[in-house]
């Protein structure tokens, strides 16, 4: 029993505080209020469920209740707005503000036009100033404001955009797929362990060098390092063509991550790892991985230039890069 | 069976699929439809449950067993059993997810991520809810049940648009006829909810005549063999699914017809309904409300508080419906329950005589009633709220010259809260009334009369009294009121005599 509580009381993080980075430091939403570390705090949302981070300004999200406050981070002033069924995601295009409403399946500007998506849009992404969304139900990736878009495949879990290359991952078949935005066309796609999940951007993409994914595989219990495929050209002028490497990180005999791990995100040489069932935020790298906290909420956590932050029982906890 | 497939054991690699399909066990409703329609009785659905679950120690049948008994103690208004109920039910799931992440079975992870959010859900915590469900949708984005389970949680969260998105890419995903079914009774039910009836009518009809078409041939073969009849949320194997789907589509197509005017048709399935299982309360109360007569109308309502005497729902209904609509007769079938005291008065009419009580102000008796109930039903919430109910009290005040029936009652259920002054004032005071005694004796030229009503407040004298005169069985009457004293098993004025004229 006394494991038991344990248990529970490691896999019942506490929720709904959300934390971002932004240019004038941690932002955190929670229990109604928006707070700027060593900041201005304001009023907020009931149930804060994501952040959009521009600029100069940030809009926290409430999925529920179908509203988002958008906060001007100099002054702390907001603005609340209204918005469409679900609003799970938004991006800042200049002074715009896009929030992409999931059940009403479309992706409105605020005080502005709306336009229709595709079922179950799951992902925003902004790219050179335009706004891509993927839609889980017909795995079709929409360019929005224009007739552009392309079918990949339906049930990705993660949509990241890099230059001019979509990224996304499907748990179900181990694969990453990638997308040429510039053309709207599928550019290949590669096996990465066994459920990949989640990736980020781990370095590479340089003339000389490829893109370099990181990727969470709870099932392997692995974070995954993976070269993306150039192209031909590019293969050419660097004198050689490098396939995938999937530099498995942590054996699942062995792993550091007991209950593998789900989320990945990477700043500059900082890399951290997050497992959902439990809470538990690693800090990791290429040979040893450490925890950093645990009760920690899926979105609790963020990178800023100086190092991890979190929220942990009602406080914002620092922990400096160079620990 | 339906989806015999039950949990594999540990399944290193993510592939083959496995969904909550194959967890044998679907969710058919989000919680009963306790809101909008009285439940049937639950005893045997609540053994059953038991059963299951001192009988499997399986996740998905510790799982269904505790949701199925959290909605039918909550459908049964016994809200604080029903939350520890839906808190076991997170914490099996929150233990399976942890144990499906160690043993890298993602599905199963998924599976369990998406109950710990419907019991998240259930237990009314909108934030943690959410975060479970997205988590969940994360890994099985693919999975029809899921989405299920997602919609059932955002309708028992209050946002029923939400539920109809999920409900949408349920019905998208689903392969089989059943599930089909399933998925489009879920989206029609949230529809509902969010005030689009015309679609939801469609899909209900469609999911009805499905049900009962030659296609579920086979399942209703095997309902009839089985003689099944009883109705989860949570159901476990196609026979379940198929009798609790076919009994919540036909009443929810039965209370949209009804609520459009169209009686004949909403009669058509309540009937079918009852059919099937002729103790259903829903069906009963949807009878009672299209009955032609007072009197069927009360035999109505009679058999759905023996099918649940505590659904709040049905006893707002049959305040609202039955009591200010008769005055005499078969309405008064409550009060007229001490001739029936003792063995033979049933739950239902021990409830029904304590809702006419409260409703006809006779809150000391209510009390008295639901006290001797919440001996029996400690943790019921329906006795609870109507016990508060029968305590609310107005300030006490005296009768009018000539009192109506509410002056009286409000004085009988006051008295002791009167005032000094306000008892020196009434025991100055007279009143007259028209009223209708019981037994009286005539003998040389006078009339003895003892006790009796005046508006239906029961009324006696200390001791019988002789008035000169011969009179009948009603008169009218000058009288001090003393005092409260018992008539029967009701509470009475205890009244003095000043004159009686016929």
């Amino acid at each position: 029993m006394k494991r038991l509580l344990l248990l529970l009381a490691l896999a019942a993080p506490s929720f709904a505080q959300i934390v971002s980075a932004t240019s004038h430091g941690a932002v955190v939403a929670h229990d109604g209020r928006i707070h700027l570390d060593r900041g201005w705090t304001a009023d907020g949302v009931q149930n804060a469920t994501a952040i959009v981070v521009g600029p100069d300004r940030v809009a926290v999200l409430d999925a529920l209740n179908n509203e988002a406050v958008i906060a001007d981070l100099t002054t702390g002033k907001t603005t609340r707005v209204r918005t469409a069924e679900t609003p799970i995601a938004g991006a800042f295009v200049g002074r715009d503000l896009y929030i992409l409403a999931r059940d009403a399946r479309l992706v409105e500007r605020i005080d502005g036009p709306r336009f229709r998506v595709d079922p179950d849009p799951a992902f925003l992404r902004e790219a050179g100033g335009r706004l891509y969304v993927y839609s889980r139900a017909t795995g079709v990736i929409e360019e929005i404001g224009t007739k552009r878009r392309v079918t990949v495949a339906p049930f990705a879990s993660d949509f990241e955009i890099s230059g001019s290359t979509a990224y996304l991952a499907f748990p179900r078949e181990a694969r990453i797929r990638m997308v040429d935005l510039r053309t709207m066309k599928p550019r290949g796609a590669v096996t990465v362990g066994a459920v990949p999940v989640d990736l980020a951007f781990a370095g590479g993409g340089t003339a000389l060098t490829a893109r370099i994914l990181a990727v969470a595989d709870p099932s392997a219990k692995r974070v995954w390092l993976t070269e993306t495929t150039q192209s031909t050209a590019q293969a050419i002028a660097r004198g050689f063509l490098r396939g995938f490497l999937g530099l498995g990180l942590f054996g699942s005999r062995s792993s550091q991550f007991p209950t593998g791990v789900d989320r990945v995100a990477v700043r500059d040489k900082l890399w951290v790892a997050y497992d959902s069932s439990s809470g538990t935020l690693y800090r990791f790298t290429k040979s040893k991985s450490s925890v950093i906290a645990k009760g920690i909420a899926p979105q609790g956590f963020a990178l800023t230039a100086g190092g991890v932050v979190y929220w942990k029982d009602g406080t914002l906890v620092a922990q400096e890069r160079a620990r | 069976m339906r989806r015999p497939s039950v949990i594999p054991s540990v399944s290193l690699a993510p592939r083959p699929r496995r969904s909550l399909a194959t967890l044998g066990m679907t969710l058919l409703f989000a919680f009963p439809l306790l809101a909008q329609q009285p439940r049937i009785a639950s005893d045997f659905e609540i053994a059953q449950m038991e059963k299951q679950l001192a009988r499997s120690q399986s996740f998905e049948a510790q799982l269904s067993g505790r949701l199925n008994l959290g909605d039918l103690r909550a459908a049964r208004s016994e809200l604080s059993l029903a939350r520890a109920e839906y808190g076991r039910a997170y914490e099996l799931a929150e233990r399976e997810r942890l144990d499906a992440r160690r043993d890298s079975s993602l599905s199963r992870y998924a599976t369990a991520t998406s109950y710990a959010g419907l019991a998240q859900a259930k237990l009314g915590r909108k934030g943690r809810a959410f975060e479970l469900l997205e988590e969940s949708a994360r890994y099985a984005s693919d999975d029809a049940e899921s989405w299920n389970v997602y919609a059932s949680a955002m309708r028992a969260l209050g946002y029923p648009r939400k539920a109809a998105s999920a409900a949408r890419n349920a019905v998208a995903l689903a392969k089989k006829p059943l599930d089909v079914a399933i998925y489009q009774h879920a989206l029609a039910t949230a529809l509902l909810e969010s005030g689009e009836n015309d679609e939801a009518e469609r899909l209900l009809v469609t999911v009805a005549e499905s049900l009962r078409s030659s296609k579920f041939e086979a399942l209703q073969r095997e309902v009839a063999r089985g003689e099944s009849f009883e109705i989860y949320t949570s159901a476990r194997g196609d026979v379940a699914a198929y009798v609790s789907l076919l009994n919540r589509a036909q009443l929810r197509l039965a209370a949209l017809y009804e609520q459009r005017g169209d009686a004949e048709r909403a009669r058509t399935q309540y009937r079918r309904v009852l059919d099937a299982r002729s103790d259903d309360a829903s069906a009963l109360a949807g009878l009672a409300r299209l009955a032609a007569t007072d009197a069927e109308r009360e035999r109505l309502y009679a058999e759905a508080f023996e099918a649940n005497p505590f659904s709040m729902a049905l006893i707002r209904e049959y305040q609202h419906h039955v009591i200010p609509s008769v005055s005499e007769g078969p309405g008064r079938e409550g009060l007229r329950d001490p001739a029936l005291t003792g063995p033979s008065l049933t739950l239902g009419m021990t409830m029904r005589k304590a809702v006419v009580q409260l409703t006809r102000g006779d809150n000391r008796a209510a009390r008295e009633t639901l006290d001797a109930l919440l001996v029996k039903f400690p943790e019921n919430e329906t006795l609870r709220t109507l016990r508060r109910e029968a305590e609310q009290t107005r300030p006490a005040s005296l009768p009018s010259p000539v009192p109506t029936e509410n002056e009286l009652r409000a004085l009988l259920d006051s008295f002791e809260r009167l005032t000094p002054e306000q008892r020196v004032a009434l025991d100055r005071a007279s009143f007259t009334s028209v009223a209708t005694f019981a037994n009286a004796q005539v003998a040389n030229q006078q009339t003895v009369f003892e006790s009796g009503t005046i508006a239906g407040v029961p009324f006696r004298f200390s001791e019988p009294m002789a008035f000169n005169g011969v009179f009948g069985v009603s008169a009218r009457l000058t009288y001090r009121i003393l005092g409260i004293t018992r008539a029967g098993d009701a509470d009475a004025l205890l009244l003095e005599p000043l004159g009686v004229q016929p």
